[in-house]
């Protein structure tokens, strides 16, 4: 592995590239923006290959830079990277030249030009990571850059679509991040060609077993895993098409790299894990695929088979743990990956096409758009072949690979588990079976059904020269690689399997009999369930005739939905109501006491201190020293005044009768004296009353005191 | 001349600034005013640089030889300081376009600088006495801010703004008189006076408490933490942010949410890691309380954010819930949790300033408060709207953006060293809250970009090409001219009459220079330090090993 810095290239360039856009394409400049980007993309495309094609040869590069956010971003180009290096830009490539056709007529080019860029960038930043923290970084990234492409056509059901997508990229990557946090503290790196020695020898394997499924949420959200798939079958349909493809065909595998890490070295260990990959991988594939038959729209009925297909790419991951890297899982789920990319390509574009010159993708009224179009038809069938597993094409070896990896799997674990393996091998061969049928009821309605209205009024040339060169390149090569799969598909593989954790595995000797009666029986079976279903169930069911029209009906109850009957619900009502109800609750009932404490609690107990001793008082005064009522004297006076008052009286008498005729004395003594004794009693009242009040404080001061010396 | 006076600088000279501008009949043209306004802040940043880069110490008086007012800035002043003043540069250049033409804008600048002088005083104080003093007359400064509108709900607000941080403060007071009976300084030292089961690290001799007085101290730091949590955000004494950032003004609020809270935070950092030591708190009961009061005050903030539709009181809510992030790095008492939690001070300064700045513009410009109400507001104010987008993802903690780093420090220092279920409750709080961010922060944004159009509108944009109108009024309006020549070409253009009537949409206008340069800055490094946190993390790196070896 040679130490290249330029390897940062590969990520600059289409940064840079969107800036270029966004600062030189200002106002006005359309034909300049659509060449510019069509250079750019070549750029890229043309960097990828020259620094893919040596890695290829053997090799490799490395890149790591210090201290860049903290932690150090580090790259890697191996051959597994290389591989998807050269699909990835190609495919963008691809993508920008149609998007020129496409966008035409759309609000926004430069916005969706921009992001389609960043959005390059940030996918091949995931795909070169070298360790976990630079693939979160660039995985965070590209969710949030290519929520541009779903949202772009600002129609209510590219909002919702748009809404959904953001929810499940912001849960899938903070669940993500959580299981980073515990395998960063269990490991102490997340360097990845560390991680698999490191995590063997973890000592907690529920912890590092909980960090890995933490994971898988994160990555499989992104792949399209089930229960997490909900955002696929909406937002493929909105999003303009050549952003479908990509989304399709690189950001799921963008997952299905995150899987293949925790697959085939994190968690290599435990088969725990390795169960769980293949059960959601099958159930993935099933619901897809039923999804897919029900579909009444092109490219939703494409993003269910993405749905699908990267089920067959989970089971073949789960195989690959449970049988510790075993060749023909490895193989066959890398493969499937490559092919799967291409076929989505092809196909989405000319979802695009279809969609560019009818402005509909309802199967109802696209009936017939590929008749007289040879050209279209032949690309079709390589990639419907290709999807459904028919021999000659890619589709089949892959397939092929998978299946044999089912079987021999089978025959490695006894007992329950190999019941549920040969469970797991029909899921896989109905699933097939469906992904036939619903290819073949698109064929049906782009090639056989009467043309409609719609169709018959659009009589424009439908796909330019270069657009056609490019969708013959994908096409050609499924075929190709079909027909030759030991040449290409094969050695390509080879490159892979290290990335896979799969280096002891047996490689060459292991491929199959392509074209042996046993692995065409697999297809076969498959293919015949896919008749099957498409007779009975899309033909009959699906479908009625409407006078001169055919209708296709979707037959799907509302309620099979699991976003809208089931996580909106739940998330959106549910748990908020819930969950507020609870702070909210938490805040008031601490506000009210607040303010019960402060306001009319604490007035009501200072008011009592307030008033405290003179309560006491008060209650005191009110039984001890309750004021008696003072007997009634003669005139109110005690007997001594009285007596004394009545000796003054009789000398005052005497006085008037003799000394003082002229001007006797007018004075009651008796009245006099019994005021002045009335006031002295009160008077000592009082002071006694006070004195014995202040001796009973000292009392309960010395009482208490006394406790106090008793007790402390 | 005392070189050790120029740490008088940073405290005096704003505050004397202030008061002259009450004094000055001078200043009475605004313009000039704002000018000056934000040269002091300018100055005063400046001023908070020199002081805090040298090892000054100065004693402003005694009131007896245990109790001294003293200014002695260490790594966590400088921290904090620049940070603030940062921050009121910022606000200050912004508040020059925000408060244009609003009456009383003079008494608001007064108080303004006087603020960011008494919390450079906090920030350079060397003991908890100077930190109290300082702490108390921030909050009286600031309270103008609050009731700036005069409004009845300001008043309102500043009211309880005022009952919680002063009611919080004398909890605090509380603590401060345990301490001080037990016999520990009241000077900050690094690592705290007390070592593990309650040993009195002095000079010379080692005193150990006793068993009363450990749980007295232990009483106490708790009664201190919670009492100046209230200036965090604390739960239980959390109420006065979200009544009182939505009812200041805009530059004010942004500073009410990044830093006063951070001052609460500070003295929390000033009373575990200077004062009472981390190893005594380890495995107490406060630190269990703590660490649970934090993560449902992170629970809390996050989930009423979310169902807040008021924009500011929004963000309020969404400041509670961040700022106990920190807090929670902090309890956990561990070095890389402290890392983060330093970290994350920094980080949601920045991003929450940027984005209450934003939210200002908004209320200036479109004249809108809910969040609801702002579709479509990225057409009108697109730059606006990209930098509270970054913002956003910052605050959500998006890589690469600053706060992931700061998140990730926390979780990790979580995991390794929070006590029981907190170890990993903690980094899950984190993450669920996290969700929440990006819930009640990325419609905004999504709104304002996508506002979504009727179907038949689109069904007829697609069919006939761009109207010109509609293209100018958008960032990428670039393409009209070029679709427009195509326009004739496309054979199946059915609907000529629709032509125009995407007309009517609000154009494109911009907010002023002064009111979109400090956001944009802000944001600048919010996302910057996340891609270059190199100096940043060294020098938070030398701090934590200070105080935790």
């Amino acid at each position: 592995m040679a130490e290249n810095l330029w390897l940062t290239l590969l990520l600059v360039l289409p940064f840079a590239g969107a800036l270029i856009l966004c600062g030189f394409c200002g106002q006005g400049r359309g034909r300049a923006m659509y060449l510019t980007a069509d250079l750019l993309a070549a750029a890229e495309f043309a960097l990828a290959l020259f620094f893919a094609v040596p890695v290829l040869c053997g090799g490799g590069y490395t890149c790591r830079i210090k201290e860049l956010c903290g932690f150090g971003l580090s790259f890697e180009l191996d051959g597994f990277r290389a591989v998807w290096l050269i699909i990835l830009s190609f495919m963008w490539l691809t993508a920008v030249v149609f998007s020129k056709e496409y966008m035409e007529h759309h609000r926004h080019v430069l916005r969706y030009y921009c992001f389609t860029f960043l959005t390059l960038g940030a996918t091949a930043g995931v795909f070169l990571s070298a360790d976990l923290l630079t693939t979160f970084l660039f995985f965070e990234l590209m969710s949030f850059t290519s929520y541009v492409w779903v949202a772009q056509e600002e129609t209510k059901g590219a909002l919702r679509a748009a809404e959904t997508y953001l929810a499940v990229a912001v849960l899938g990557g903070l669940v993500m991040l959580m299981g980073l946090f515990l395998l960063y503290h269990l490991t102490g790196t997340l360097a990845l060609d560390g991680l698999r020695e490191a995590c063997a020898a973890v000592q907690e394997r529920g912890m590092l077993l909980a960090a890995g499924i933490l994971m898988l949420f994160g990555f499989g959200a992104k792949a399209g895993m089930f229960p997490l798939h909900i955002w696929l079958p909406k937002a493929h349909p909105v999003a303009p098409a050549p952003a479908s493809a990509l989304l399709s065909g690189v950001l799921t595998k963008a997952g299905i790299f995150g899987v293949i890490l925790l697959s085939g070295n994190i968690m290599h260990q435990e088969k725990e894990f390795g169960w769980l990959v293949l059960f959601l991988g099958a159930a993935t594939m099933l619901h897809g695929a039923v999804l897919g038959v029900f579909s009444v729209d092109l490219k939703r009925t494409l993003a269910c088979s993405s749905v699908s297909q990267i089920g067959f790419i989970l089971v073949g991951l789960g195989m690959v743990n449970l049988t510790g890297g075993n060749a023909l899982a490895v193989n066959g789920a890398f493969l499937h990956a490559v092919n799967h990319s291409l076929i989505k390509l092809v196909l989405f574009l000319l979802a695009g096409v279809v969609y560019c010159r009818l402005h509909s993708l309802d199967l109802t009224q696209i009936c017939g758009f590929g008749r007289k179009k040879p050209f279209f038809l032949a690309v079709f069938l390589c990639g419907a072949f290709a999807v459904a597993g028919m021999p000659l094409f890619s589709g089949y070896i892959s397939k092929t690979l998978l299946h044999e990896a089912i079987v021999e799997g089978g025959e490695l674990f006894a007992g329950s588990a190999g019941v549920l393996l040969s469970v797991t091998e029909w899921v896989f061969l109905v699933s097939g079976g469906l992904t036939a049928a619903y290819m073949l009821k698109l064929f049906t309605v782009l090639f056989l059904d009467e043309p409609s209205e719609r169709v018959k009024k659009c009589t424009r040339n439908y796909l330019s020269m270069p657009v056609r060169l490019l969708l013959a390149v994908p096409a050609g090569f499924l075929l190709l690689a079909g027909l030759l799969p030991d040449r290409i598909l094969l050695p390509a593989a080879e490159q892979a399997s290290a990335f896979f954790g799969a280096a002891g595995a047996v490689h060459g000797a292991g491929a199959p009999h392509w074209f042996s009666m046993e692995n065409l029986s697999g297809a076969g079976i498959s293919i015949g369930i896919g008749i099957f279903v498409y007779f009975t169930v899309v033909r009959q069911w699906l479908r009625k005739r409407d006078g001169q029209e055919t209708v296709y009906v979707n037959r799907l109850p509302a309620w099979y939905d699991l976003e809208e009957s089931v996580y909106r619900p739940l998330f959106l009502r549910l748990l908020p109501f819930l969950l507020a109800g609870a702070c909210r609750l938490a805040e008031s009932v601490v506000e009210k006491t607040a303010w019960f404490l402060s306001g009319p609690l604490l007035a009501a107990v200072c008011r009592l201190a307030d008033k405290l001793v003179a309560g006491i008082v008060w209650l005191i005064s009110g039984t001890m020293l309750s004021e008696k009522k003072p007997r009634e004297h003669l005139h109110g006076a005690g007997r001594i005044a009285y007596c004394a008052g009545r000796v003054m009286d009789d000398l005052v008498l005497l006085l008037n009768r003799t000394v003082r005729r002229k001007r006797p004395i007018q004075k009651s003594f008796v009245h006099i004296f019994a005021v002045g004794g009335r006031r002295t009693r009160r008077t000592a009242g009082l002071v006694a009353r006070s004195v014995s009040y202040g001796l009973m404080l000292a009392g309960i001061g010395l009482v208490i005191t006394m406790l106090y010396l008793l007790l402390g | 001349m005392n070189p050790n006076l120029i740490l008088l600088l940073p405290v005096f000279f704003p505050v004397f600034a202030g008061i002259l501008l009450a004094g000055s009949r001078l200043l009475c043209q605004e313009r000039k005013r704002a000018v000056y306004v934000a040269a002091v802040s300018l100055l005063e940043l400046v001023f908070v640089g020199l002081a805090g880069a040298g090892d000054y110490e100065l004693v402003l008086f005694r009131m007896s030889d245990r109790l001294a007012f003293t200014l002695r800035p260490d790594r966590l002043s400088i921290l904090f300081g620049v940070l603030c003043a940062a921050m009121w540069l910022a606000s200050a250049v912004y508040a020059a376009g925000y408060m244009r033409g609003q009456k009383g804008s003079r008494l608001y600048q007064i108080f303004f600088l006087v603020s960011v002088g008494l919390i450079a005083g906090l920030c350079f104080s060397g003991n908890l006495l100077t930190a109290y003093l300082f702490y108390e007359l921030m909050t009286l400064a600031l309270l103008p801010l609050v009731i700036h509108e005069r409004s009845k709900e300001a008043i309102r607000a500043g009211l309880s703004f005022l009952f919680y941080s002063i009611g919080g403060a004398f909890l605090g007071l509380a603590g401060f008189f345990i301490f001080y009976s037990c016999g520990i300084s009241f000077d900050f030292r690094e690592g705290g006076w007390l070592g593990a089961e309650g040993v009195r690290k002095e000079a010379g001799f080692i005193v150990s408490l006793s068993a009363r007085e450990k749980q007295l101290v232990l009483a106490g730091c708790f009664c201190a933490t919670v009492g100046f949590g209230s200036k965090a955000g604390l739960f239980p004494l959390h109420g006065w942010l979200p009544s009182a950032h939505p009812v200041a003004p805009a530059p004010a609020s942004a500073l009410l949410s990044g830093n006063v809270t951070k001052m609460g935070l500070l003295v929390i950092l000033r009373v575990i890691y200077y004062i009472v030591g981390p190893e005594f708190l380890r495995g107490t009961w406060v630190q269990y309380t703590l660490c649970a009061l934090a993560l449902s005050t992170v629970l809390i903030g996050s989930v009423i954010a979310s169902r807040e539709q008021l924009l500011k009181r929004r963000l309020a809510y969404s400041t509670i819930g961040q700022v106990s992030y920190a807090l929670f790095g902090v309890f956990v008492l561990n070095r890389t949790a402290l890392l983060g939690a330093l970290l994350h001070v920094v980080f949601h300064s920045l991003a929450k300033n940027t984005l209450f700045l934003c939210a200002g513009t908004y209320i200036h410009e479109t004249g809108r408060m809910r969040a609801d109400e702002l579709e479509g507001v990225g057409r009108r104010l697109p730059a606006t709207t990209w930098i509270f987008t970054f913002a956003s993802l910052t605050l959500v903690g998006i890589p690469p953006t600053s706060a992931f780093l700061s998140k990730w420090y926390l979780a990790q220092g979580s995991l390794e060293g929070a006590p029981f279920v907190f170890s990993w409750l903690g980094p899950a709080i984190l993450l669920v809250s996290a969700v929440f961010t990006a819930f009640y922060l990325l419609p905004v944004t999504v709104k304002g970009f996508f506002p979504g159009r009727p179907e038949e509108e689109n069904m007829a944009s697609v069919l006939q090409g761009e109207d010109s109108m509609a293209a100018a009024a958008t960032e990428s309006g670039s393409m009209a001219d070029a679709l427009q020549e195509k326009d004739g070409k496309s054979a199946d253009a059915g609907h000529p009459q629709e032509k125009g009537s995407a007309g009517g949409r609000a154009l494109r206008r911009e907010a002023p220079l002064s009111m979109l340069v400090p956001p944009a800055v802000l944001a600048a490094f919010a996302v910057g330090f996340g891609i270059l946190p190199g100096g940043l993390l060294r020098f938070l790196e030398a701090v934590c090993r200070a105080v935790l070896n």
